[in-house]
């Protein structure tokens, strides 16, 4: 084994590992450049190099993005991957308070421990963790979308109804467009640009980052706590102290994130939000976890990246890609020529001994160059001007939801999602639980199709859904994870404390609450009417779902009447901008087509700068400014033309 | 080697019209494939680049459009510049299914294909460790258990799906068909023992090597990579087919260019180390070429998979 060691250490291989490092943590960065993409970029790149160092290279270049996701989470709000959802719950907290180098640093350090123990898995116990994985059958996978689904309770911030009615709503997004798997159109009212259903990606980005966007361009006033006059490094000292308090939850996210990873199909945002939810049931130090516990960065960043390793492992034993970007290696290396499933591992295994290292390689050199990198992202995020900040994201944004499947229509959807994002958030509903259910939504519903189905051919329904060992395991777990939250409360109320009410809340908040409810029962009312020319197995589930959410809005509107209590966030800021920076931004989707996406990039920036400017006093500084973030949109746009090959719309300029 | 490689040369300009030889590819041509990376189409695509690239002197930009099952592709190709320098991946069954299954943007009929280069045949896999040795053993078991045999499968409605229903009514049994998402999950589910066997490709067989036993091929002739797996036409079932993929251009592109295409299709078809690889990989080979050959293909697959997709209930 050895040999195989010191065959990854040539300085070639060092190299890719290294640039192919860099590289990924900073595509990965990037809001909507997602790891699977970042590694089908490279692949052609690949076909001159000798399968392992091909796979070295691809390797490194996922690891670096994956980690490089928690950038955007922690600085922005804004998960750059599905797996960095959770990096936000605690990541951006810490980063408003001031704390956001040492955030990023311990995403460094949690990020790196939790490849290596999903890199050692993939060394040592592949075989045998490829074999448990095939033990998860259509009906595990069902409740495994369930067990994320029970996360709601815990993130729904406050107001429990409006958190499952928002999961409902996600869950119904996720059924817009053709399905493959029942062959049904559904929802999308003879519209092409539903056909493709609502790219989680892009709506991630919208649903998180254009309601930060539409706040910092309507308040004066710094993206950040400032940083002080000193610079204070890496801050490696407290990191590493934070890491040891958290080195059981470090040590159960990293395993977390190995064994779901092995399981192909569920994904790193699963990994990442089972472990955040366990971290979080057991986690007792201050502060609470969603306002800024490092805990919560531990957990989901060490998860994520486990599952790097840990996706490998059917990919490399069994043939069968473990996440999406293990599909693009594994056509990489068919292309090769390469055979991957139990003959690679059987026959010397040396280009996979050889990969495995090269890998675990990559995770220990994302220490030093992950540092360096997400120092800088840090300085340049946090000391950017807020107009010129507002104008360059919410560029990124519309680049990178087009990006991922070189679709508009796309952007359009990111823009009015962030809109409903917003919308929803003023009315006291978290984002999250709707993302959940867009996420979730689907694997769900194929486990439950699937099921159903086998179960109906062995006249065995009950048997299938509650009476396979591993499903019962995984719905006990999903009953803790559900209930768990509720705990504290119900253990005051039996030790006879009552919670005081407060008073009613005004007349507006609560016809406005009402407004909300009355509208997701007409939601619901028109998702059965629109699935009434469905065949019943594309049926089923939408209507369940709907009924699920006509009974939360009911009780949501009973307990207006009775208690008239409201949570609702206030409207902050200036009014115009808040109404103008979503409009700058669909503008400038209708003129991508037409005009080019380069001339819209430039007119967008401008447009963008002028709205988040509060200060008019230095005209001069102003202009400096926007001529700065245009230089970075148009050098943008041209890394993503030609280095990336994003076919980015000429239209008639450029 | 370099013999062929200035054979299929030579018919490359034998074949296409003087003028065209020089005029098209003039430039990179984009090859839009209308699903996500890593799949076969995407895999058929990275195989044909290096030969593209090699016979033309121009590159080939594969590029990524998914949604939808290819439908969001394939419903933006006619809007797409039609100069040659884009072409889309096709897939059969998925153009003739989906436009009939509800608005998709899109009629069979709108779509260009100028050349189908190989084919996916369907196959019956099991695992390994299955006590079926032979695809008799299966139907006799499927006789005596209606419904009971349970097959995974690709999609609804996809080819995997007709399958499994031509063969049905070909075998006088009742089988259950599970639909996954993709080929990697079905195979996923065959592994786990799931499901008692698998309606898949003979790539699955040619991936996983020892881990599956493939019970028999749609195809006129046993594949090359499997010697001893027999036809079901050689058992006694009349079923020729499978998932087959081509490449269209946008349907107001000249004649010229949609002859040139499908010229440089054929070339890279022609050589002999493109066809090793393909066949090497499970993949079979096929040459239907724009024009009349192609009409009549595309008539005749329309009307089998119309038939089956009705009887399935998946269409009125």
């Amino acid at each position: 084994m050895f040999e195989h060691f010191l065959a990854a250490l040539t300085p070639f291989n060092l190299m890719l590992a290294l640039g192919g490092v860099v590289a990924g943590t900073v595509i990965g960065s990037i809001p909507g450049l997602t790891a699977t993409m970042a590694v089908a970029v490279l692949v052609p790149v690949t076909f001159a190099m000798t399968p392992d160092s091909a796979l070295i290279l691809l390797g490194a270049i996922y690891t670096g993005a994956i980690y490089g996701g928690a950038y955007s989470a922690i600085l922005l709000r804004t998960p750059g991957t599905p797996s960095a959802i959770a990096t936000t719950f605690d990541g951006y907290p810490m980063a408003k308070r001031g704390d956001g180098d040492l955030a990023i640093t311990l995403a460094c350090l949690a990020s790196v421990a939790g490849g290596l123990v999903g890199g050692l898995a993939l060394l040592f116990l592949a075989p045998p963790l490829a074999k448990a994985a095939l033990a998860f059958g259509p009906v595990e996978y069902f409740w495994l979308a369930i067990l994320g689904l029970s996360l709601i309770s815990a993130l729904s911030e406050g107001d429990f109804v409006k958190g499952l009615l928002g999961a409902t709503l996600g869950l119904l997004l996720s059924m817009i467009g053709l399905s493959e798997t029942s062959g049904e159109v559904r929802y999308t009212f003879g519209s092409t640009t539903l056909l493709g259903g609502i790219e989680v990606v892009s709506a991630l980005i919208g649903l998180y980052c254009i309601p930060v966007l539409i706040d910092l361009a309507s308040n004066r006033g710094r993206h950040l706590e400032e940083v002080g006059v000193k610079p204070r490094g890496f801050r490696l000292g407290e990191a590493w102290i934070a890491l040891m308090r958290e080195k059981v939850n470090l040590l159960r996210s990293s395993v977390i994130g190995t064994l779901v990873g092995a399981l192909p199909g569920a994904g790193g945002s699963i990994a990442g939000l089972i472990s955040y939810s366990e971290a979080k049931r057991t986690g007792r130090s201050e502060p609470p976890y969603g306002e800024g516990n490092p805990g919560g960065v531990v957990a989901t960043e060490s998860a994520n990246n486990a599952t790097v390793g840990g996706g490998f492992i059917p990919t490399l034993v069994l043939g069968i890609p473990g996440t999406p970007p293990d599909a693009v290696i594994l056509g990489a290396l068919l292309v090769q020529g390469v055979r991957t499933g139990p003959a690679l591992f059987a026959d010397g295994g040396s280009t996979v001994y050889t990969f495995i290292f090269g890998l675990i390689i990559a995770t220990v050199l994302m220490l030093p160059a992950g540092l360096l990198i997400g120092r800088f992202a840090f300085n340049a995020i946090a000391r950017a001007p807020t107009p010129a900040l507002v104008a360059v994201v919410a560029f990124m944004t519309v680049i990178g939801s087009f990006s991922i499947r070189n679709n508009v229509n796309d952007v359009m959807m990111m823009v009015l999602l962030g809109v409903l994002g917003w919308l929803v958030a003023k009315r006291g509903f978290a984002v999250s639980p709707i993302v959940l259910g867009l996420i979730l939504g689907q694997i769900a519903e194929r486990g439950f199709v699937q099921s159903w189905t086998i179960g109906s051919a062995i006249e065995d329904l009950p048997g299938q859904f509650f009476g396979r060992p591993l499903a019962i395991v995984i719905i006990g777990m999903t009953l803790v994870t559900f209930l768990y939250p509720f705990v504290p409360g119900a253990r005051a109320w039996l030790r006879g404390e009552r919670k005081i009410r407060g008073a009613r809340a005004s007349g507006g908040a609560i016809t406005a609450d009402a407004v909300t409810f009355v509208a997701f029962l007409a939601l619901s009312a028109g998702a059965f009417v629109f699935s009434a020319d469905v065949n019943p197995e594309a049926a089923v589930f939408p209507r369940t779902i709907a009924t699920a959410m006509a009974i939360f809005a009911a009780l949501g509107l009973l307990r207006l009447v009775l208690f008239g209590q409201v949570i609702a966030a206030p409207v902050r800021g200036s009014h115009w901008r808040i109404v103008m920076l979503p409009l700058v931004l669909l503008g400038a989707v209708f003129i991508i087509k037409p005009l080019g996406f380069g001339v819209t990039g430039i007119l967008a920036c401008i447009a963008l700068s002028l709205v988040a400017t509060h200060e008019w006093k230095h005209p001069g500084g102003i202009a400096l400014r926007i001529g700065v973030v245009v230089l970075v949109a148009l050098a943008v746009t041209y890394g993503f033309r030609d280095l990336l090959l994003v076919p980015l719309p000429r239209g008639a300029f450029f | 080697m370099r013999f062929t490689k200035l054979l299929s040369a030579a018919a490359v300009s034998l074949l296409a019209t003087g003028a065209m030889a020089q005029d098209w590819p003039a430039g990179p041509v984009d090859y839009i494939i209308p699903f996500g990376p890593g799949g076969e189409s995407d895999i058929t695509a990275r195989l044909q680049q290096p030969y593209f690239a090699e016979q033309t002197g121009q590159q080939l930009v594969v590029q990524y459009q998914p949604g939808g099952g290819g439908a969001v592709g394939w419903s933006q190709l006619n809007t797409m510049s039609d100069d040659g320098s884009v072409i889309m991946g096709v897939n059969l069954p998925h153009i003739v299914i989906q436009p009939q299954t509800g608005d998709v943007g899109y009629q069979t009929d709108d779509l260009a294909v100028v050349h189908m280069f190989h084919y996916t045949p369907d196959a019956i896999l099991v695992n390994a460790d299955s006590d079926f040795q032979t695809l008799e053993d299966l139907v006799a078991f499927a006789k005596e258990n209606p419904k009971q045999t349970i097959f995974s499968g690709s999609g609804k409605g996809s080819a995997n799906h007709l399958a499994q229903v031509s063969f049905d009514e070909a075998a006088g049994i009742e089988t259950t068909y599970v639909p996954f998402q993709g080929t990697g999950a079905a195979v996923t589910a065959l592994l786990g023992n799931q499901v008692t066997a698998e309606w898949g490709y003979t790539t699955v067989a040619a991936q996983q090597g020892e881990a599956v036993r493939m019970l028999a091929v749609a195809m006129e002739e046993r594949h090359p990579a499997f010697p001893d797996v027999p036809t079901f036409r050689e058992l006694g079932y009349d079923l020729v087919g499978g998932a087959y993929r081509g490449v269209a251009v946008p349907n107001s592109a000249s004649d010229e260019v949609k002859q040139a295409v499908a010229d440089a299709i054929s070339a890279i078809n022609a050589d002999e180390s493109f066809r090793k690889k393909m066949i090497d990989g499970g993949f079979a080979m096929l040459d239907v070429a724009y024009g009349p050959d192609m009409d009549a293909f595309m008539a005749a697959r329309k009307e089998l998979y119309t038939n089956a997709a009705k009887s399935a209930g998946i269409i009125e």
